[in-house]
């Protein structure tokens, strides 16, 4: 699976929250847009949206696609990423990739378990407070919690707090 | 200036007369200084070699009562010779007249009496026998009759009264009074209302009425005499003026001396001993009391100094409770600055003060003098309390990092009884603010002030987890509280 994609919509991410944008996108791939989605089920952005090169209208940030997808416009089609604040602070504030394409990390279920109470489990740190990872698992991109729930590991993609 | 000093005078001036005969007794003072060798016979030497002035021989032979023929050769008294030099040479000094007028202008009559009781007291025999100069440790370095004021050692004579603590400076009324006073003695008349009036000149029962009731004759005779003082009055200041005599009015010099001298205050044109103004009394009438310190009751007595009263302004805390808190001294340096005269060295002081509750600040201060440095950081510090997040009320939120400068201070929640395993200046924040059990790293520098500020930095920048929820559309439950019926200590 293309990892460059994570790492380099981790990075967009950081910058965008850091530049306050309500609105940004990220190439419309798979596996981008399981992870948006895994973050939209966190509660760390609030839409996602697949639209054209030009932001979509307001009331369509409500959907999930502005027009569907033809053989004629999927190579322009974008993920728009509706991101959030709260208190004048990005709710999502530091993205930090763990696996890049030189170095896949791994975690299996024990692993994540001490993770997610905080404690360091190999090469992986412990979570800190209101800190989010994310995991490609068998069962799509996950966040640590569901991943546990759903009893499967598999690789860590990135950090969110 | 004492009494008893005619009398010491006489006992020197005797003294002298027996040991050079050429000092002459004299009534007027003098001072003779002692020589060189007989102030170095009572030095302590610190060399080997005698000094110099210890090898220089006396430019006198002594004198001995042998030679003069009041001991003979047995050493037993020639009560004889004794008695001659005794009434030759040390008699009681007998003033002339005029001495006498010259002393009593200086001493009242009961101070003549005292100085002549004095010099009754003293037997003249034993002034032959025992009086000699002094060659103790102590002795002045100079004969002294104290009879004569000396700059140089003596303190300056008080000749003037002490001011008048009461005087005031003079209203217009009191000005004006002060003025006629001096102007009247200048002998000019019209101006001062010196002159005699009219009436002056009628007799006594008719003094009181108006002109218009007096008999004819009075007022015929009273206005011829009138007339006639007017007269004298206009003759004599034209002569006056003529010879240029004292009372030809006030001249140039006069109106100068009022202008540089006349007092302004209330105090009668009372001298003073300084050229200088007197001080303001203690208790400046009309200001004394408005700048007391106000003493609030509800202070208890604590605050004698105020120092307490601009925080509790700020902070509304009590004296009381700003004593309670716990204050530490964490970092103390010296810092200076350098400017064209050199380096000013200051104390930088910091302070942590909290109530061992939740609530903490630091204070930075610096001064020149340590100890109002670390009284006004102590002061700040008080004035910076803020609560800080705890979770538990004993430990932090997560893991928390501060970084200034070069240094990072990371710190770590921990559980229940795991105490407080930081740096002593990180355990004193700690201590003062309420936490209980945490864990830290400073893994670069340890800069003592750096370490203060990036540890309070790191203490106020603790996520609240409710808010952290609130922002993600979250509902958050602690599951320590759940569990065992939230009994997790």
């Amino acid at each position: 699976m293309p990892m460059h994609s994570i790492t380099n919509a981790c990075a967009h991410l950081q910058n965008a929250t850091r530049a306050r944008l309500g609105l940004t996108s990220l190439p419309n791939t798979k596996y981008v847009l399981r992870l948006a989605l895994a973050m939209h089920r966190a509660g760390l952005i609030s839409s996602v949206t697949r639209g054209g090169p030009t932001p979509p209208p307001p009331e369509a940030l409500l959907t999930t696609e502005t027009e569907p997808v033809t053989t004629a416009n999927v190579a322009n089609r974008r993920l728009w990423i509706g991101l959030k604040y709260w208190n004048n602070q990005p709710v999502m504030s530091k993205l930090q990739p763990v696996s890049k394409p030189s170095r896949r990390v791994t975690a299996t279920i024990p692993e994540l378990a001490k993770v997610a109470r905080g404690f360091r489990a190999g090469h992986l740190l412990g979570l800190n407070v209101g800190e989010l990872m994310f995991i490609s698992t068998d069962k799509g991109v996950l966040e640590i919690r569901e991943a546990l729930e759903k009893k499967s590991g598999g690789l860590v993609l990135c950090r969110v707090s | 200036m004492s009494v008893a000093r005619p009398a010491a005078r006489r006992l020197f001036v005797s003294g002298c007369a027996a040991a050079a005969a050429a000092a002459s007794p004299s009534p007027i003072c003098r001072q003779i200084p002692i020589r060189p060798a007989f102030a170095a016979a009572t030095k302590t030497s610190f060399h080997t070699s005698s000094s110099l002035e210890a090898r220089k021989r006396s430019r006198f032979s002594s004198v001995h009562a042998r030679d003069l023929g009041l001991i003979n050769d047995q050493g037993e008294f020639n009560e004889q010779e004794l008695q001659k030099f005794t009434e030759q040479k040390m008699g009681p000094v007998k003033f002339s007249p005029e001495e006498m007028e010259e002393l009593s202008k200086i001493y009242t009559p009961e101070q003549i009496a005292a100085i002549e009781a004095g010099d009754a007291a003293i037997n003249p025999r034993d002034l032959t026998i025992q009086g000699r100069l002094r060659d103790d440790p102590y002795v002045l370095p100079y004969l002294d009759d104290f009879a004569e004021h000396q700059p140089i050692i003596d303190k300056r004579p008080q000749r003037n009264p002490p001011p008048d603590p009461h005087a005031k400076f003079m209203d217009l009324d009191e000005f004006t009074e002060d003025l006629i006073k001096w102007a009247d003695k200048f002998r000019v008349g019209e101006v001062t209302g010196t002159m005699k009036r009219l009436v002056d000149f009628v007799p006594e029962e008719y003094q009181s009425v108006a002109e218009g009731q007096w008999p004819g004759e009075v007022r015929d005779e009273a206005h011829k005499q009138f007339k006639a003082y007017l007269q004298q009055t206009v003759e004599r200041q034209a002569k006056d003026k003529l010879d240029g005599q004292e009372g030809a009015g006030i001249t140039d010099a006069d109106v100068l001396q009022y202008i540089l001298e006349r007092s302004i205050m209330t105090d009668d044109g009372l001298k003073s001993n300084s050229s200088l103004a007197p001080a303001l009394p203690r208790k400046v009438p009309g200001v004394a009391g408005l700048y007391a310190r106000s003493v609030d009751p509800a202070d208890e007595g604590l605050d004698p100094l105020g120092i307490y009263q601009d925080v509790k302004k700020r902070t509304g805390l009590t004296v009381q409770q700003m004593l309670d808190l716990r204050t530490k001294r964490l970092v103390h340096r010296f810092v200076s600055n350098q400017t064209r005269l050199g380096k000013i060295q200051s104390s930088s002081v910091i302070y942590v003060a909290g109530n061992g509750n939740g609530m903490l600040g630091i204070g930075m201060a610096k001064s020149t003098e340590p100890v109002i440095a670390t009284n006004k950081a102590r002061l700040m510090a008080i004035r910076n309390l803020q609560p800080i997040r705890r979770y538990e009320n004993r430990t932090i939120y997560g893991n928390v990092k501060g970084k200034v400068s070069g240094t990072v201070v990371e710190l770590s929640a921990r559980p229940p009884g795991f105490g407080l395993r930081v740096q002593h200046r990180i355990f004193e924040i700690c201590r003062a603010g309420g936490i209980h059990d945490l864990s830290a790293r400073v893994p670069r520098s340890r800069n003592p002030m750096n370490t203060v500020k990036a540890t309070w930095e790191a203490l106020c920048n603790q996520k609240d987890p409710e808010e952290i929820a609130v922002g993600r559309g979250k509902k958050l439950v602690d599951v320590r509280k759940v569990y065992y019926g939230g009994s997790v200590y």
